[in-house]
């Protein structure tokens, strides 16, 4: 606090005899002398705190910092701040699966923030294949990055930001894995991810696409000529049912090689009807395509509605394409004519039985009610394999997964040759696109960590985010917050720390989407980026939980005036202590929970009481 | 969208005429009552306060924490202290000062209510100003004719809290037909700015009638007395409007539905509130909030 | 000029001569007229003031205190009841050192109820702080509110001047009124040092601890004092413009004298002729005055009455248990003086009761022809 000290100016008068006494009670100075600080045995400080949305967002994206900036329309600093912790803004913007919106404390209020298509917003608002204004000299340790999914794009990302020389390895022609032959187009356009690559390129990541590791370079080679080896090939095929005659049909067939079909520009005939069976996103994304393609579709379900992994607004998407929905029921049995046409889909109604593993109930097969679903062709999604073949030998591959430690570590049959890493979907992890994302953020922390010798467990405890779910790539560079005030990253503010009374309700700007009709017949993208109003609008109901904005309230609210504004281009507040009570009103009227109080210390040594 | 409150930044950084150091308690209403007040009214400010809890907050001789001009009066002459003043200023041709007299509920609503009355009778030119903290606390918290029924004093003790309603001070000053009586609350600064920097410009007799939270005689957390007082907002018990010239204005609508039981659970005071009293308190709070609002913008 | 008025009209006249600011009042009887006159006065435009008409006398005095304290020369007048209602800011206005002026028409204390001339109430205020000044005509009403004000202003200590109810306040006088620019050179504007100022914002009467507060009351006290020292300038002044003058303790043929008989109000004017009557008959008595009772003006009384072998001390008031007032008063003044007299308190007149020259004659005559006095004290003409 550079400003002058009250207290300083504080005036006493000594009134030694009774000449010294005015003839009247009158007041020669003012108060200042009696420093009330001393009263206080608790005391309120300025600290920052892990928003919800950030502590839910698998990257710990520092989703408030950069709604801060694109509120004072610094969008260039809103993108680079945004890529600190998500680097593909344009298009996890578009596809991700927005932990952050389900746990957005605004939800109390009216409902969440559309923080997704603010983000599509700050993404598509700079070109991205722009040059990254922090790429360092290259640190003399190489990094082969192999896949070029969401994991495999983070983790050269952020190796190149800490200096490795960083090659990509992508078996297919294009790049960008499952965001290139998963996602469907009408959710991703292929533009966006060819952009983004760019952007990689330009960071001086070298792009080896049409380059199959276990054909065209063995994994053994690649540890002799790297430092550092991030696996990410993710998954490809889709489990099998296990159910007879599954074999029997091309009309029975994985939604994700489906999907990749399609994407690659492959011809794909799945008939008037299709049922796929599965709850999750690929199902939901096969669905659609396959009306994209003509069909008439049902989703098959095991568990109902609440249960379904799928994202709810994706869901309700497909029911307005027309998509049909059929929960609590399990294909029972497929009967395959001779022509190799599908006869009949039984299958046999479900009832939820007690919580599994997952904590959702199990389903149950209702003995005998069974039902014919008719159909053309078959898509599967309950569940995706990976494919491990390339790893044979020197990675143990077992229940599907790569196992890795707690730094994304993989445990070679062998010494020798570049560390191993891995991350994304053959990982055991959640299958979404930002936990691949926060996968490569984290190894490459703990490659960088490796390289200086440090242990990166104690890393960890220092640049964790909230509950710890997250790592801040900005806090282990040491970059500087939004807000030039005192952080504490372990602290969360949910809905229970906010004011709401300090909030007025706005609904959420309208994201004019394509009709459904128009939908149906198009691959193209059907929700249009906001405009700066609607960016505005929308950013403008950012609660700004546990961040400070200078809203003013803790210095109008306290009673013993010992709030100050710091001024002179200074951001935020002082609080003058000399004077301050302690009573906490600053701390209960801050809307937002960025105040903190701690215990004042106390000085008192139990030997003088004694 | 955040409700920040429509206080230009200039006022609250801008010179303090209620200075720290005051010897209020943790989380003193009255004191934050005076400071958010003389934000209003500015430098051209003479106060008389009566026995109350100012008596204490303001410091001790040879000190006081106000930079404007104050005098001490007794307990129940704040009114016509302050016509006094008014009419000593008024002969030294000083009519732009505004006179205010800053009285607890006590000074105002029991033993002041005589002098109050005639000098709203005569209109003397003064802005009187009752921060109500519902219980003479300065003398430790005994009830006075603002305690509202149910709450526990040290007169009013456990087994025997106050049975009696709160008297309807708005409508005994609005008998006198002075041009303006408003409400305010601390926990709505700036509408309560407003309402004293508009009562600096009326000429008469103006009233204002603040709810200001006292934690200890509450029996609240002080780091709570501000959220409790928007909640007597809220559960309307203590509603925000003004009268001027006879003309009503709701200044709070609350926008949520509380019911006044839990309002009263957030304060020990009233722990011994039998459910008679809280569905009679409610019923009184609910008639009160439907005349207000048959009075809002009528003539 | 001189005019025939009664002492009410005497007081609001001394009190627009005085250019007194801010008026404030209640009625009763019988300073009613007193209020009705200065309401005639500001009406009249003779005045320039503010007059707050309030519902009390608490208020009244109330309101002195924020118009003084803001600088203005202030006046209120009020009898009986209404001072005593005032008792609570009597204290705080002297306390506060406020120079009002009160003209206090002296009337009986209820109940039952009794408008007639008696002195226990304006006595009974007698710890306030508050300079006391008994009056025996209209004239010396009048120049007495002046007065007033030059000491009251210059020491910073109200002033209560009173007077006896109708002997004085409704019965008509020859009264000398002085021209206004006369008393303009006399009493000059009222500009006190502190004052509620918003370019000096000061707090006036602020919580004080035990460490500050005795060393105030004695400073109050201390100024008190010289009230006594400042009279006698003010006196002399007084004489010098207008060619009157009123002793602190006048002296009536005291010289020799082996009785001095002590009063207060319109019973002086009747000992006088009484005196005059007794000194005929070659008794040597005398008579004191007792024209200001605070401060008391120790040493004058004991240059008095100090020598004397007997002093008679007339209360038309009464501190039942006790005696009267000024008796007790003067006792214990003269408790060290050097020949102690024998004193005889009598108490005369009580709610009005007229007090005839053969009463007064009567009691000196008891005094003279007693060693001791048969009774403390003598309640003179009760109904036996």
């Amino acid at each position: 606090m550079t400003m002058k000290k009250r207290s300083e100016s504080a005036e006493t008068y000594e009134l030694k005899t009774w000449r010294d006494f005015p003839p009247m009670n009158i007041s020669m100075g003012t108060m200042l002398h009696n420093m009330t600080g001393s009263w206080r045995f608790i005391k309120p400080i300025y600290e920052d705190k892990v928003p919800a949305c950030q502590n839910a967002c698998p990257a710990g994206n520092d989703i408030e910092g950069w709604i801060k900036l694109v509120q004072k329309g610094e969008y260039d600093k809103a993108y680079w701040h945004l890529k600190r912790e998500q680097p593909f803004p344009a298009i996890l913007g578009r596809i991700c699966f927005r932990f952050c919106e389900a746990s957005c404390n605004r939800a109390h209020l009216d409902d969440f923030v559309g923080i997704n298509e603010l983000e599509r917003f700050v993404g598509d608002r700079v070109e991205l294949s722009t040059p990254h204004p922090d790429v360092p000299e290259y640190n003399g340790k190489k990094l082969a990055v192999i896949g070029s999914g969401p994991a495999g794009m983070s983790a050269a990302y952020y190796g190149r930001l800490l200096g490795f020389r960083v090659t990509m390895f992508e078996m297919l022609p294009e790049m960008g894995g499952i965001l290139r032959v998963g996602i469907p187009a009408y959710r991703l356009p292929r533009e966006v991810v060819a952009e983004e690559f760019k952007g990689l390129k330009n960071m001086g990541i070298e792009l080896m696409p049409n380059t199959s590791v276990g054909k065209d370079i063995t994994l053994n080679e690649l540890r002799d000529d790297y430092d550092y080896i991030f696996l990410a090939t993710g998954v490809h095929e889709s489990a099998k049912l296990d159910l007879k005659g599954e074999d029997e049909s091309d009309l029975i067939m994985s939604g994700l090689g489906m999907l990749k079909k399609v994407a690659l520009g492959e011809d794909v005939d799945l008939g008037k009807r299709v049922a796929v069976i599965g709850g999750g996103n690929t199902a939901i994304d096969a669905a659609r395509t396959s009306v994209r393609l003509g069909s008439k579709v049902i989703v098959i379900y095991r568990r109902s509605e609440t249960e379904m992994p799928a994202h709810p607004a994706e869901v309700e998407e497909a029911r307005e394409e027309g998509v049909e929905f059929r929960f609590l029921a399990a294909p029972e049995n497929i009967e395959i004519n001779n022509d190799g046409n599908i006869e009949r889909l039984v299958c046999c109604k479900m009832e939820l039985g007690p919580p599994d593993e997952s904590g959702r109930r199990r389903p149950v097969k209702k003995e005998g009610a069974l039902f014919e679903v008719e159909t053309d062709s078959i898509l599967t999604a309950i569940g995706e394999i990976p494919a491990f073949d390339y790893l044979k030998g020197i990675v143990k591959t077992e229940n599907r997964v790569v196992e890795v430690n707690e730094g994304m570590q993989v445990k070679t049959a062998d010494e020798g040759g570049a560390k191993i890493f891995a991350g994304g979907d053959i990982i055991d992890m959640p299958h979404t696109v930002v936990h691949a994302v926060a996968a490569g953020k984290k190894a490459s922390i703990v490659m960088d960590c490796d390289r200086k010798g440090t242990d990166f467990s104690e890393v960890f405890k220092k640049i964790a985010i909230g509950d710890g779910r997250a790592l801040s790539f900005s806090k282990y560079m040491g970059w500087a917050p939004v807000n030039p005030v005192s952080q504490n990253n372990e602290k969360v503010v949910d809905s229970e720390k906010i004011v709401y009374d300090y909030f007025i309700k706005a609904s959420q700007v309208d994201k004019k989407v394509v009709n459904a009709d128009a939908r149906r017949g198009s691959f193209d993208a059907y929700g249009k980026t906001f405009d700066e109003d609607q960016a505005q609008k929308e950013a403008a109901r950012c609660m700004h939980c546990g961040r400070c904005t200078e809203c003013d309230n803790c210095l109008i609210f306290c009673p013993d005036v010992s709030v100050l504004v710091r001024g002179e281009g200074q951001f935020g507040y002082a609080i003058d202590y000399d004077y301050c009570k302690g009573c906490g009103i600053c701390f209960t009227e801050c809307p937002r929970n960025a105040i903190t109080m701690i215990a004042e210390e106390i000085s008192i040594q139990v030997d003088d009481l004694q | 969208m955040q409700k920040t409150f429509d206080i230009p930044r200039e006022l609250m950084t801008g010179e303090d005429l209620a200075q720290p150091g005051m010897l209020s308690c943790q989380g003193c209403g009255a004191s934050l009552a005076m400071k958010l007040a003389l934000k209003g009214l500015g430098e051209r400010t003479v106060i008389a306060v009566p026995a109350c809890c100012w008596t204490i907050i303001i410091g001790v001789y040879p000190y006081s924490t106000l930079k404007v001009p104050v005098v001490h009066v007794l307990f129940e002459t704040a009114a016509v202290s302050a016509s006094g003043i008014r009419a000593g200023l008024d002969m030294r041709g000083e009519e732009d000062v505004v006179v205010m007299a800053w009285a607890g509920d006590g000074g105002t609503f029991d033993i002041g209510i005589q002098s109050l009355s005639g000098v709203a009778e005569r209109n003397d030119d003064i802005l009187y100003v009752c921060y109500d903290n519902e219980a003479y606390m300065n003398t430790g918290i005994q009830r006075s004719g603002a305690t509202p029924m149910g709450a526990w004093t040290t007169t009013t003790p456990s087994g025997a809290v106050k049975q009696e309603k709160k008297k309807d001070i708005e409508k005994i000053m609005l008998a006198h037909e002075i041009p303006y009586v408003a409400t305010a609350s601390v926990a709505y600064p700036d509408d309560m700015i407003k309402k004293f920097k508009k009562a600096r410009t009326i000429k008469g007799t103006k009233f204002i009638h603040l709810l200001s939270p006292c934690p200890p005689g509450w029996r609240i957390d002080p780091a709570m007395s501000i959220k409790i007082t928007r909640m007597a907002t809220q559960a309307k018990v203590f509603p925000i409007y003004e009268v001027e010239n006879g003309k009503y204005k709701i200044n709070v609508y609350p926008e949520k539905k509380i019911p006044l039981k839990e309002y009263f659970k957030t304060q020990g005071r009233f722990r011994q509130m039998s459910e008679d009293l809280v569905k009679a308190a409610q019923e009184r709070a609910d008639r009160s909030w439907e005349s207000l609002i048959r009075m809002d913008g009528e003539a | 000029m001189k005019q025939v008025i009664k002492g009410n009209f005497a007081v609001a006249q001394g009190v627009r001569l005085c250019r007194v600011g801010v008026i404030s009042a209640y009625p009763i009887t019988p300073q009613t007229t007193i209020v009705e006159e200065l309401s005639e006065i500001c009406a009249r435009g003779e005045l320039d003031a503010k007059f707050i008409k309030v519902e009390s006398e608490h208020s009244a005095m109330a309101a002195m205190v924020g118009s003084s304290t803001a600088g203005v020369r202030s006046f209120t007048a009020t009898s009986s009841q209404g001072l005593l209602l005032m008792h609570e800011v009597l204290h705080w206005a002297a306390g506060a050192r406020l120079p009002i002026v009160l003209s206090n028409v002296n009337r009986a204390v209820g109940p039952g109820w009794n408008i007639w001339a008696d002195q226990t109430d304006s006595v009974s205020q007698r710890d306030t702080g508050w300079v006391q000044i008994y009056c025996e005509s209209n004239q010396e009403v009048l120049d007495s509110v002046i007065m007033s004000y030059k000491l009251a202003e210059k020491i910073l200590l109200p002033v209560m001047l009173t007077y006896d109810a109708f002997f004085l306040s409704h019965t008509s006088e020859i009264v000398d009124i002085p021209d206004i620019e006369d008393v303009d050179e006399f009493l000059p504007p009222y500009r006190p040092e502190f004052r509620l100022d918003v370019d000096n914002p000061r707090t006036f009467g602020g919580m004080i601890g035990p460490d500050c507060y005795y060393e105030e009351r004695y400073v109050m006290h201390k100024d008190s004092l010289k009230v006594l020292e400042h009279y006698s300038d003010v006196c002399s002044e007084f004489h010098d413009k207008f060619g009157r003058e009123y002793d602190i303790a006048e002296e009536y043929r005291t010289d020799d004298a082996e009785l001095i008989i002590v009063t207060a109000g319109t019973i002086t004017s009747v000992t006088r002729i009484v005196v005059d009557k007794l000194r005929e008959q070659g008794k040597s008595v005398g008579m004191m005055k007792l024209r200001m009772f605070r401060p008391v003006p120790v040493e004058r009384w004991l240059k008095v009455l100090g020598t004397v072998p007997k002093v008679v001390v007339v209360d038309r008031n009464i501190s039942a248990g006790l005696g009267g007032v000024f008796a007790n008063e003067v006792q214990a003044v003269l408790y060290n003086s050097e020949t102690r007299p024998v004193i005889y308190p009598v108490v005369v007149g009580l709610g009005g009761r007229d007090v005839t020259p053969d009463d007064v004659e009567g009691i000196i005559n008891y005094a003279l022809e007693n060693d001791k006095p048969k009774d403390v004290p003598l309640f003179w003409g009760l109904k036996q």
